[in-house]
């Protein structure tokens, strides 16, 4: 049962004294209520007011480092089952695996990928985040080879490290231990060896059962050894176990109905067979780690597309850059069209503008992500941002007249765009799916050749 | 001339006579439904005599089921009649009908029996029925009286002939019978069903011209339990029917039974479209202007009863734009007239405030402000292209009845010019104007017994519910609890809906059972419990879009408000964006509340934690804007000195800064109950 | 210790039948009941529930089509008739969704092939149908009706009825007793709201999916996934106005930029992948019909289904 900040702050000394870093208990207060401080920070504390807080405030899913340096990523601190609800905090690490029974060259080649692949999309950078070394041989020499093959690359990316035997992660960690890499799998019978690693190298450590029982034993099996960072790996068998399992670790995991589940999930997504279905499906259901085979282009946008979108948080809409944006190459004749940063409302335009073939700019203002109703309403959407803006992006070199095209729920502020612009301005439809017709039909009457 | 009661008896008694004798077996071939009139009431399909006699006596003897399986034996012995008469209309045709009366290609279905007195009314009143979008069936000797008239008939003129007598008016109830199991979702045999369908969705009307027999006015007499209104022009005495001049019987009968046409095109010689909304009239650019400081102005809505106002009309008292000298200021009085079955007293303020949209979406006409402020004007280009004053009314006319279609039945103009009688309209207004003003603000959340909850925010905030009191406001500060009621009464299935307040749990605090209920069902079990009034236990939750918070300091026993323009820190630590973050979204979290600026004001604020002595501190720039309100209030109960005692950023920046300020002017927070 | 899951749902998705077989007064070869579901997808363990539907779209007037299909498919699809039984015999779908473009022409006239359009379509394959018809005020009447009447007793699934224009898709389905898609722009109130307007003219509940609209993986994607989860939360926490299946039809899929700039002998597999990746994440979040143009996509989703269904371990969720 999570803690208001009201009766979390009851429990604190209110000395106000700083040490934890925020300026009032009160900070501290809803910072321990929102999952987002350790209760540990508070040095004035009753060890039994420690417990109870801890108990009730630590993040219920503990948070996991994978890998070190400028490549590393961390997982867990969720507290929601569906996005909607607050946001999705920490997005998946994606993994391509190797095998050790491939050749160095063929693993270099695809460390490499990993290191320097990356794909923009509105802004921000997306790549894949680890490299998997896979055990297939059964051989522990063999799979240190592999794994000094990832590190020779100097790549600095997490590793992953997927052995049945403990002696061939004891072979393979000489190579990559300092690099925080994650230990797959502990089982009932081999956890004392893997946490014994786990801890030599203070790595974290993937627990595997088919069962939240299982799950439970070895969770406490392995932090009664001193591993404290832990993976958990449902072992499904088919997708359809993967939704069911996860659903449920996430689940009594955030109602803190079972504490013991308060892990992030990994996720090998061949195992099933099917692994586009399962990087698909471990993105959307709570997965953190998902080793793949490394994926061909389709594959590769498509999944880092998807894990951008699901994470992003759903009050903090994606937003444009502002400035000019071209559609198929617009000469100084071409038309203007005015539209908010909203990344929703630019792609929504796009789409209709390329679709009518019409080369055209489009000016982008910055209105703090909001659409153009709200942008228009609050008053962020102004005469003033405006004339600034095509100032700003130099949009009168750009063309020859002085016709600007504004949104049709922006029609309350075309006269003031015109005093402040000097320029003329033409009132769009409200719906962008009208778009096409009004180029054809009013833009033409303006002179304009489409 | 024959009195209705009388001879409906008559033709009853001849009815059953006449149902008694039915010989043959029958039935029409086009149809899965039988005799419809019979399978609808009772399920039972008719095509002997027996069962006719059968269904006859179950529905107690009724006059529409005894005249169905009359003709439809008549139809069995005599056969068809010839073109144009079309006798019994196939399933497959009453679909294609059906399905132009769903998507509203057709407003409704009129009958039109008996023998008119000449072939001229007729023809006008059918012309009527099908400019007004009426699909019309027609039994008698109006048929030949409108073909000898030059009228056009059939299916594609709308107006349908259905056989020489009118008798055979009983297909039009077979026809709405149909559509009502086809369409309605009505299954054979639910009596009740079929006439709730009827009176409430069929829009249906029947004009009765002379010449029934009394049979025949009995089977029309019989379609009233349907709902449908019988209107007359002369002939009959008595009865229910509605007596009703031939130019005014279309228009009642549609009226009498809700059918509404809509206003689609403004036959006025300027563009009307919102996309013309921002556009404003520079003095070089305009004909004329009204009010604005420079002449008297003003702008009103008024409510009348249906009889007082025609649907349309624009009346303009003084002179026209073109007798006004190019560049001058006149004066304006606007006075727009509205009727409708639901409309209200309340939805006034909420109508006219359009008066200022529709104005602008006039291409040439430009318009500012509200009610006794307004500054209007017309361009020149307009008056070149011969836009007038009465112009403005007609676009103002239309417009009303194009948007609020369900609301409003009928919209009339009037446009002052004439100085004088501006001067004293406006003067009435003006009384209005106060009285509406002093409805709202003596309003009294006790005074109500439902409030309204506010969903638009819900895509930010999937458990969040605003609930509107009048004496608080939405946290958005956008909606009154007049406006949320209104909302609800005009879309009722929108994002305000009503709230039963329930019983009182707790005063202080404003806690209700209603309340709890309603926010629990709201918030898909989430939330259980509202406080209306306290900041500290179970505050309503917030979304994201609250104009401030206000928020507790537990060290100085008080609350405080921070609003979203302030970008500085606070003494509790954090700014206003870091708490937005931290109790927006859906979230109940106590001793934090979103709320509106103007809420501040309010008698409730801070009710549940003791009253407005708990405010310690607020931004200087608030303060500033809240200042001459504030202190008012706080004057009036009896609080002078309390203005000062609440510290901002320049008098307090820390928690600690504002300890100690709070001492030294003593502020009676520090002296209440402690807070936690 | 227990590992229940308790939603405490309180009531389930509703169904509705598409396609019309012979017993039914139809032609179709079968027919489905989609919806039902009585808890978050595929946690279900009762037997019989079913798979998402996979759709193939198709379409009369090809200059307002991804040009990928037409390279993937070659020249079948010049003819409506072709392409339906392509879509059927060779391509595996469940479902043929014929979006009538030619009435997004301007000044579109030509109703009465329309007629003949459908017909073609509903002899080149017994596949249950689902008809996208026009979307301008001045010719949807009759639209409409020519569909409707034409398909009468086929069950057809006829699109799309939206807050201002609905009248003339609602009174085909209560005309010829079809089932119609209610399109909202990504927004749960305003869906509910559609749904209680169709329910006021006479529209059942059990003839209604819900399109919450779904923009392309990578173009506001989220937001329709996220509106999916709450529609389905909603429904199974007892707001009947909201308990009807879902159908998703990210449109844009083929024409978005990573799709157009793909090298050729990769664009096929791009498009497919988008296609798949965005269809498994909206089956994960509850829609029941999966919309898709590339024929090459319908495999993997088959494939992936099938196995997203296969029941769980040992441990029970409800």
């Amino acid at each position: 049962m999570a803690l208001k900040a009201l009766d979390i702050y009851k429990l604190l000394p209110k000395k106000n004294c700083k040490e934890c870093g925020d300026p009032t208990c009160l900070t501290f207060a809803m910072k321990l209520a929102g999952g987002k401080a350790d209760v540990d920070l508070c040095p004035y504390l009753s060890e039994e007011a420690k417990s109870v807080l801890g108990a009730s405030t630590r993040p219920p899913i503990r948070l996991v480092r994978v890998g070190v340096g400028e490549r590393f990523f961390k997982v867990g601190e969720e507290t929601v089952l569906y996005r909607h609800e607050k946001t999705f905090y920490h997005p998946p690490g994606i993994v391509f695996r190797v095998r050790d029974t491939q050749t160095a060259p063929e693993i270099a080649a695809v460390t490499r990928r990993v290191r320097d692949e990356t794909f923009t999309r509105v802004g921000a950078d997306l790549r894949f985040s680890g490299i998997a070394i896979e055990n297939t041989s059964g051989s522990a020499e063999t799979f240190a080879k592999a794994v000094a093959a990832v590190e020779a690359e100097q790549a600095h990316l997490p590793p992953v490290l997927i052995a049945k035997d403990p002696a061939a992660l004891k072979a393979g960690l000489v190579h990559c231990g300092s690099y925080r890499p994650l230990l797959h799998a502990a089982n009932k019978e081999n956890f004392r060896d893997l946490c014994a690693l786990a801890k030599q190298y203070g790595c974290p450590l993937v627990i595997r059962a088919a069962t939240p029982e299982g799950l439970v034993q070895l969770m406490k099996d392995c932090t009664e050894e001193g591993v404290q960072e832990l993976m958990l790996d449902p072992a499904p068998e088919t997708l359809g176990a993967f939704i069911t399992r996860s659903t449920q670790i996430r689940q009594l995991a955030i109602t803190r109905s079972v504490p013991e589940l308060g892990y992030p999930v990994f996720l090998d997504s061949t195992l099933t067979g099917q692994q586009d279905a399962a990087i698909a499906l471990g993105i959307v259901k709570y997965a953190s780690v998902i080793v793949t085979d490394p994926l061909t282009p389709g594959p590769a946008k498509a999944a880092l597309t998807l894990r951008q979108n699901i994470y992003t948080d759903p009050q903090k809409p994606i937003q444009m850059n502002p400035g000019l944006y071209r559609v198929g190459t617009p000469d100084k004749d071409a038309p203007v069209l005015l539209t908010v940063n909203f990344s929703l409302t630019f792609f929504t335009l796009e789409g209709y503008l390329e679709s009518t073939r019409v080369p055209c700019f489009m000016l982008i203002v910055d209105t703090e992500g909001l659409s153009v109703l709200t942008a228009v309403a609050a008053g962020k959407l102004s005469e003033t941002l405006v004339r600034d803006s095509i100032k700003k992006f130099g949009l009168e070199n750009e063309v020859s007249h002085r016709k600007l095209i504004i949104p049709g729920y922006a029609a309350p502020l075309s006269g003031r765009i015109e005093e402040a612009t000097g320029w003329k301005v033409l009132v769009g439809p409200r719906d962008a799916a009208e778009i096409g017709e009004f180029l054809h039909e009013e833009w033409k009457k303006e002179g304009g050749a489409p | 001339m024959p009195d209705v009661e009388l001879a409906k008896k008559q033709g009853e008694i001849l009815l059953k006579t006449r149902v008694s004798a039915v010989r043959q077996s029958f039935s029409y071939e086009e149809t899965a439904y039988h005799l419809p009139i019979s399978y609808a009431l009772t399920g039972v399909p008719v095509h002997d005599q027996r069962a006719a006699l059968d269904v006859y006596s179950r529905t107690g003897s009724n006059p529409l089921v005894a005249s169905e399986s009359i003709l439809a034996d008549m139809t069995a012995v005599s056969g068809k009649e010839p073109g144009p008469y079309t006798g019994f209309i196939s399933d497959t045709v009453i679909r294609k009908l059906g399905y132009s009366l769903v998507d509203g290609s057709i407003l409704g279905l009129a009958l039109v029996v008996g023998t008119p007195p000449n072939a001229g009314m007729a023809a006008a009143v059918c012309r009527e029925l099908q400019e007004k979008y009426m699909l019309t069936f027609l039994a008698g000797e109006v048929i030949p009286a409108l073909s000898g008239a030059g009228v056009r008939l059939g299916l594609e003129y709308r107006l349908i002939p259905l056989g020489s007598t009118p008798f055979y008016g009983v297909h039009f109830v077979d026809i709405i019978a149909r559509v009502a199991m086809m369409f309605g979702g009505v299954p054979p045999g639910d009596t009740h069903r079929l006439l709730t369908y009827a009176a409430e969705r069929a829009r249906a009307i029947v004009i009765v011209f002379p010449g029934l027999t009394d049979e025949e006015i009995a089977l029309v007499d019989g379609m009233r339990v349907l709902g449908f209104p019988i209107l007359t022009p002369g002939g009959y005495r008595g009865g229910s029917w509605i007596q009703a001049v031939p130019e005014d019987i279309v228009r009642k009968g549609m009226e009498e039974r809700g059918i509404r046409v809509n206003v689609t095109a403004i036959p006025i010689p300027m563009g009307c479209s919102p996309a013309f909304e921002g556009k404003s009239i520079r003095k070089e650019e305009m004909y004329v202007e009204f009010g604005g400081g420079r002449s008297p102005a003003f702008e009103l809505l008024r409510m009348r009863m249906p009889d007082e106002v025609k649907d349309g009309q624009v009346t303009v008292i003084g002179p026209e734009i073109g007798t006004m000298k190019e560049g001058s200021a006149n004066p304006l009085g606007i006075i727009i007239e509205v009727a409708g079955r639901t409309m209200k007293k309340d939805y006034e303020p909420v109508l006219e405030r359009r008066i200022h949209n529709f104005v602008n979406y006039g291409e040439g006409s430009w318009h500012v402000a509200q009610r006794d402020l307004i500054w209007v004007r017309i361009s020149k280009e307009a008056v070149a292209k011969g836009v007038r004053i009465e112009h403005i009314g007609k676009l103002l006319a239309s417009k009303f009845r194009m948007d609020f279609p369900q609301l409003l039945d009928a919209v009339s103009v009037t446009l002052i010019t004439d100085r004088e009688k501006v001067l004293a309209a406006k003067k009435e207004a003006e009384e209005i104007y106060d009285e509406r003003d002093a409805r709202i603000k003596g309003m009294r959340d006790q005074d109500v017994d439902t409030y309204y909850s506010c969903t638009l925010c819900q895509t930010f905030a999937p458990n969040h519910v605003c609930v509107i009191t009048p004496e608080r406001p939405a946290l958005c500060g956008a909606i009154s609890w007049l406006d949320g009621k209104i909302a609800f009464e005009m879309s009722p299935a929108g994002a305000n809906q009503p709230v039963e307040k329930g019983a009182a749990l707790n005063v202080q605090n404003g806690e209700f059972d209603g309340v709890n209920r309603f926010i629990k069902k709201a918030s898909h079990g989430e939330i259980e419990r509202c406080s209306l009034y306290s900041v500290m236990e179970y505050p309503m939750t917030c979304c994201g879009c609250f104009e401030a918070i206000a928020l507790m300091l537990p060290e100085v026993n008080g609350i405080m408000v921070v609003n979203r323009e302030f970008k500085g820190m606070t003494p509790s630590g954090m700014t206003f964006s870091t708490l937005a973050g931290t109790i927006g979204g859906g979230a109940q979290t106590p001793g934090f509340a979103g709320i509106s600026k103007n809420y501040i004001l309010s008698d409730r604020f801070l009710q549940g934690e003791g009253g407005i002595e708990r405010l310690v501190w607020m931004p200087s720039q608030l303060r500033e804007e809240l200042r001459d309100r504030l202190t008012k209030k706080l004057a009036e109960k009896g609080l002078a000195g309390l203005f000062g005692k609440i510290a901002d950023e320049t008098t307090a920046a820390t928690i600690e800064d504002l300890a100690a300020f709070l001492e030294r002017v003593q502020h009676p927070a520090l002296a209440m109950k402690p807070l936690v | 210790m227990s590992y229940e899951l308790n939603f405490g749902w309180t009531s389930t998705i509703g169904e509705v039948m598409l396609g019309a077989t012979k017993a039914d007064g139809g032609t179709r070869r079968l027919s489905y009941r989609i919806g039902g579901g009585t808890t978050l997808p595929f946690l279900e363990s009762r037997a019989g529930s079913p798979s998402p539907l996979i759709a193939l779209e198709i379409c009369d007037y090809l200059p307002f089509w991804p040009p990928i299909v037409k390279n993937y498919c070659g020249d079948l699809v010049n003819s409506v008739g072709e392409w339906a039984k392509a879509a059927d015999a060779s391509y595996g779908a469940d479902l043929i969704r014929l979006y009538l473009t030619s009435t997004r022409q301007r000044n579109f006239e030509d109703i009465a092939t329309l007629g003949k359009t459908v017909e073609d379509v509903l002899s080149a394959s017994s596949l249950p149908l689902a008809i996208e018809g026009s979307n301008e005020p001045k010719i949807d009447s009759e639209v409409f009706q020519t569909c409707g009447e034409v398909a009468q007793g086929e069950r057809l699934l006829l699109g799309t009825a939206e807050a201002g224009k609905y009248r003339s898709v609602a009174a085909a389905a209560l005309a010829y007793n079809h089932s119609i898609i209610a399109q909202s722009p990504i927004d749960i109130n305003l869906a509910k709201q559609l749904n209680i307007l169709l329910k006021e003219i006479g529209v059942q509940r059990d003839h209604i999916v819900i399109d919450p609209y779904t923009g392309a993986l990578g173009y506001g994607f989220e937001y329709s996934y996220s509106a999916m989860e709450r529609i389905r939360f909603s429904a199974l926490k007892g707001d009947a106005d909201l308990a009807m299946p879902m159908i998703c039809s990210a449109i844009d899929s083929l024409t978005i930029k990573e799709v157009r700039e793909a090298e050729p002998r990769l664009q096929d597999e791009m498009a497919t992948r988008w296609e798949f990746y965005t269809g498994i994440a909206a089956a994960a979040a509850g829609a029941e019909i999966i919309c898709v143009r590339h024929p090459g996509t319908i495999p993997l989703l088959r494939k992936a289904f099938t196995d997203m269904k296969k029941p769980a371990g040992p441990a029970e969720v409800r």
